[in-house]
């Protein structure tokens, strides 16, 4: 069999090293590797075993899965392990898809190209080992990866308070990782496993007692709750966000957010499954207070990019409820929503950036009527707020509708509580759109002109995804569903 | 028994005891050019590095050390009390040693060619190689406490050998007045511990070690010879007077301390503390509270754990306070020797292992850095950190070889820095306990540390670079100086080295660390 996944690790190694070297040349080596990338990963989507039919047995089992010895000692053994199944074989999908918009969008970025398209790669190589890893220390490191390109394409390409965003940033997920580092190591040493696999880990874990399990849970909860990032730990995003450059930005609430999500899914809950239905309530807290504060400070922001921003977290707080609910369509939910938000949450940065350098500033009250001066950056906004507020058709709905759904399976009334907010999100989207693409023109400087092409067809790229998805989620759904670890045994 | 028999398992000591003789021979003669002097210390280490590493049966060459009256990790017969005996571990911190050795050398053939005393600093960074390469074959506490003897000599005037500076002149002085109050600490608890055990060979020691008739004297001689050693280690509360040693000695020297000689007190505590002491447990398990009040086993190994927390803490508290590059990489030195000695006092083969990665990773970073503040020093650039602004545009190159050496430093993924303390930590882990609550202040620690590695990364490369005052007014006013000169090839190559290394020592460990493990088993279990 074909070692697919190490060849995508290695094209985009490749890639990564070929870009910084390319100097001017830089961004033709950038697209050359997210083609390739896409290609490869639409490869993968394709032999994915029971695509379709396939009849899902429920032990841990991956697809194209490769094991190598990498640290082998007397006390403990660390393996090359990689391997898919569904879970994150649709958010590999996404990372593919985010990489080569991000690249197209930022086609002419000037300031030291070569460095920046090399950061966009390697972030997106960190990303996909971290989706693909199934080693403890093989998915720490990809894990961490991910964390210095992302340092340096804030602090460097970033807006006014770039610095001092980039250096929080750095500083408060590197803590929560080594939070989750300790959390990784006991789930390893306290399961009696010395093989640091996935599949090993899987089977030791299985003996621990609650007591156990309910400890070792928190810390992991607490590394990817940083990530995600949940109330109270989320005040890193909004000045990362709003500092980041827009191809950091799509990056970040693309594909980094994510990583908190899958690795809550893959080695807290899959992996500690009593632990897990002991914190359960926890994390419904958490994730209520997300929903709710996230929208709250959403509707309070004056600034496009900032009001994104906290909509991711309101966004990713619905994630955390459908996690929390432990059912397999929670599940489902879940890995739909991130995919969804992934897309959406991409075109709305890519917008905020393009308002931000055809009209000058974000400031939502300040420009208005802009669809007769850029009818194409309109279109792209009103699609990507659309796509936000749920709109049949578009992939946020079924996303939503299945969480919403499985909220009403799992807690009954409660399922109110994100319905009510979804409208509130509705809301502030269609105020915003309100006031700055419709009514008459107003803070539009006279040289203003529609985008350049090269944004326009990135947008346009995750449009036709979010309406491709939006129709048929069955082509997602099917690898979901077909992803080794159904429903969660503890519930 | 023919001479070369004999000589043979000596060959990497002699090599450097002829080389230093022949750089002093050759000043004698007339002979004071920097290159010519220069070339002979990296030629004598990095022949003797390949020797050692033959020894440990990385090369086609057999070793030497087997020839005649040598061979490794073997417990002499009762009776017989040797004064060296080679252990496989003692054979990997002498190649970690003469790896330093070589690259602090290679880099200071770039050193100012007009510069005096050419020969003064490469044949006593030799003897203090040789000294260096003797701690690790010593068997014997007199042997060992002369051989540190040795390198500290040669280091106290490797620190003022400049003889104009008067901040190194100061520092000499005052490492000079420091040393020698250690060694009589050390000197003094030796003594205490003949009189307690009989005998100052480490095999002897070990032999009656359960049965000591005198445990009140042996603790204090064992508290007098950890002082002692912890000043060269830098242990707190030891600590004081490395940063002042470290800040006014020449950089390339400072690495050479930092990342070489610094390391001989790691391996002394390897041979004191782990054969003899931790083992004699009476209460067992591992809890150290368990034992009698005056366990010699427990007691150390609470006091080594405090003083590695301690260590650790204000090692990474002080950095965070600094504002000049080279005091904040020596306390960040400080900090990594209480890393260190948390593979010691857990005392297994496997935290042994960390710890001697640790070591590895420490004389590359470490040494990498103090050799990079050296090029940039010579660019024109002031002490301060702030000093660095905008030194990421102006010498990319260096400056992520820089990146590389502090992201390793801070424990990032993928460099050497984080191989060895995810190994220490786990095998702290493993040994459960007590001991998960050193892993777990190593951690908070190496979290702690991350904020002024960062900060200084975000100087380097984001902030923007200061306006030159002293700059001439030309219409390159922009980049001055800092275009006007290169740090010399053989620097930027020794820099090179050093982060290819950390990078790929990073990705793939396991030649390295699966030598550094079998040597660390056999050294737990034949003891020093």
């Amino acid at each position: 069999m074909l070692p697919l996944l190490s060849l995508i690790l290695a094209t985009l190694l490749l890639g990564t090293v070929a870009t910084f070297l390319a100097g001017a040349k830089a961004r033709w080596a950038a697209l050359g590797t997210s083609v390739a990338f896409l290609a490869e990963v639409g490869f993968l989507f394709l032999s994915y075993p029971g695509w379709p039919g396939y009849n899902g047995a429920l032990v841990p089992g991956f697809s194209d899965q490769e094991s190598y010895a990498w640290i082998h000692l007397s006390w403990m053994q660390v393996n090359y392990t990689v391997g898919v199944d569904g879970i994150s074989l649709v958010l590999i999908l996404l990372t593919a898809i985010l990489q080569l918009a991000t690249v197209v969008y930022s086609w002419t970025e000037a300031k030291r190209p070569a460095a920046y398209f090399g950061l966009v790669t390697l972030t997106c190589l960190g990303s996909f080992g971290v989706f693909v890893a199934l080693d403890v220390l093989l998915f720490f490191l990809f894990w961490e990866a991910v964390l210095v390109p992302m340092f340096f394409l804030i602090g460097f390409w970033g807006g006014p308070r770039r610095r001092y965003a980039a250096l929080k940033f750095f500083v408060y997920t590197h803590v929560a990782s080594i939070v989750m580092l300790v959390g990784l190591l006991a789930l390893v040493f306290y399961s009696g496993s010395t093989s640091f696999d996935f599949a090993s880990i899987y089977a030791a874990a299985r003996g621990l007692s609650p007591v156990v399990q309910v400890f070792l849970f928190l810390p992991l909860l607490f590394g990817f709750a940083v990530k995600f990032p949940v109330v109270p730990f989320h005040t890193w995003l909004p000045d990362a966000h709003v500092e980041a450059p827009t191809g950091g930005s799509v990056l970040l609430a693309g594909i980094l957010l994510k990583l908190g999500g899958y690795g809550l899914i893959r080695w807290a809950v899959e992996v500690l499954p009593i632990g897990f239905s002991h914190v359960r309530p926890i994390i419904f807290f958490l994730a209520f207070l997300s929903i709710l504060w996230g929208s709250v400070l959403a509707l309070s922001q004056r600034d496009l990019k900032r009001m994104v921003a906290y909509s991711s977290i309101n966004h990713m707080g619905i994630v955390l409820l459908a996690i929390g609910l432990g059912s397999s369509l929670g599940l489902l939910a879940a890995v739909l929503l991130m995919f969804a938000h992934g897309i959406v949450s991409a075109l709305l940065f890519m917008s905020a950036g393009s308002v931000h350098h055809t009209f000058g500033t974000r400031d939502i009250p300040a420009v208005g009527g802009i669809t007769p001066t850029t009818p194409t950056l309109s279109t792209m906004m009103m699609a990507g707020s659309l796509a936000s507020l749920g709109l049949p058709a578009l992939i946020s709905f079924p996303a939503e509708f299945i969480a919403l759904l499985a909220t009403w399976d799992g807690l009954g009334y409660l399922v109110l509580l994100p319905l009510a907010v979804l409208v509130v999100t509705a809301a502030f989207y269609l105020w915003m759109m309100q006031r700055m693409l419709f009514g008459p023109a107003r803070g539009i400087p006279a040289d203003a002109h529609d985008i350049p092409s090269h944004e326009g067809l990135a947008m346009g790229l995750l449009v036709a995804m979010a309406v491709l998805f939006g129709i048929l989620p069955g082509l997602l759904v099917n690898v979901i569903a077909n992803s080794p670890v159904k429903g969660f045994p503890g519930t | 028994m023919d001479l070369l028999s004999v000589a043979a398992p000596f060959a990497p000591e002699l090599i450097l005891l002829a080389a230093a003789l022949l750089v002093f021979l050759l000043d004698v003669l007339g002979v004071r050019r920097l290159e010519a002097l220069g070339a002979i210390g990296p030629t004598a280490t990095g022949l003797a590095f390949v020797l050692v590493l033959a020894d440990l049966g990385f090369s086609p060459l057999a070793g030497l050390r087997t020839l005649g009256a040598g061979s490794i990790d073997q417990v002499p017969g009762v009776g017989s009390a040797p004064l060296y005996a080679f252990s496989s571990l003692g054979l990997v911190f002498q190649a970690l040693f003469l790896v330093a050795a070589f690259l602090v050398s290679l880099a200071s053939l770039s050193r100012p060619s007009r510069e005096r005393g050419a020969a003064i600093f490469f044949g006593l960074l030799l003897l203090a190689t040789l000294g260096m390469l003797l701690v690790a074959i010593a068997s014997d506490l007199i042997f060992l406490l002369l051989a540190i003897e040795l390198t500290s000599i040669s280091t106290y005037i490797l620190v003022g050998y400049t003889r104009r500076d008067t901040r190194s002149l100061e520092a000499a002085m005052k490492f000079y007045i420091i040393g020698a109050l250690s060694s009589t600490l050390s000197f003094f608890g030796a003594s205490l511990l003949f009189g307690a055990y009989g005998s100052t060979n480490l095999f002897a020691i070990r032999a009656v070690a359960g049965s000591v008739g005198y445990p009140v004297l042996a603790l204090l001689g064992y508290g007098f010879l950890l002082a002692g050693l912890a000043f060269k280690t830098t242990l707190v509360p030891f600590h004081a007077w490395a940063v002042d040693v470290y800040d006014g000695a020449p950089s390339d020297v400072s690495a050479f301390l930092a990342g070489g000689s610094k390391k001989i007190g790691v391996f002394a505590l390897f041979l004191v503390f782990i054969g003899p002491v931790l083992f004699v447990r009476v209460g067992g398990g591992s809890n150290p509270f368990a034992g009698a009040p005056f366990d010699i086993g427990p007691v150390m190994q609470v006091t080594l754990a405090a003083v590695a927390i301690l260590t650790m803490t204000v090692g990474n508290i002080l950095a965070l306070l600094q504002r000049e590059m080279k005091r904040m990489l020596a306390y960040s030195s400080i900090s990594q020797a209480g890393y260190m000695l948390i593979g010691i006092t857990i005392g297994t083969s496997p935290a042994l292992a960390g710890a001697t990665l640790q070591v590895l990773a420490h004389v590359l970073m470490k040494g990498g850095a103090f050799l990079v503040v050296a090029a940039v020093a010579g660019l024109g650039v002031g002490p301060l950190i702030d000093d660095w602004r905008g030194l990421g545009a102006r010498r990319p190159a260096l400056s992520v070889a820089f990146a590389l050496m502090l992201l390793s430093l801070a424990g990032v993924p993928l460099t050497i820095g984080f191989v060895s303390k995810f190994v220490l930590f786990s095998a702290a882990v493993q040994a459960e306990g007590f001991f998960v609550w050193l892993a777990i202040a190593g951690l908070l620690n190496s979290a702690l540390s991350v904020f002024y590695y960062a900060r200084v990364l975000k100087t380097v490369f984001f902030d923007p670079a200061p306006p030159l005052p002293s700059a001439p007014t030309t219409a390159d006013a922009a980049t001055p100086a800092l275009r006007a000169g290169g740090i010399g090839y053989a620097r930027a190559a020794a820099i090179g080295i050093i982060a290819v290394a950390i990078v790929g020592l990073g990705i793939y460990p396991q030649p390295v660390l699966g030598a550094i493990q079998s040597a660390a088993a056999h050294f737990v279990n034949v003891g020093a």
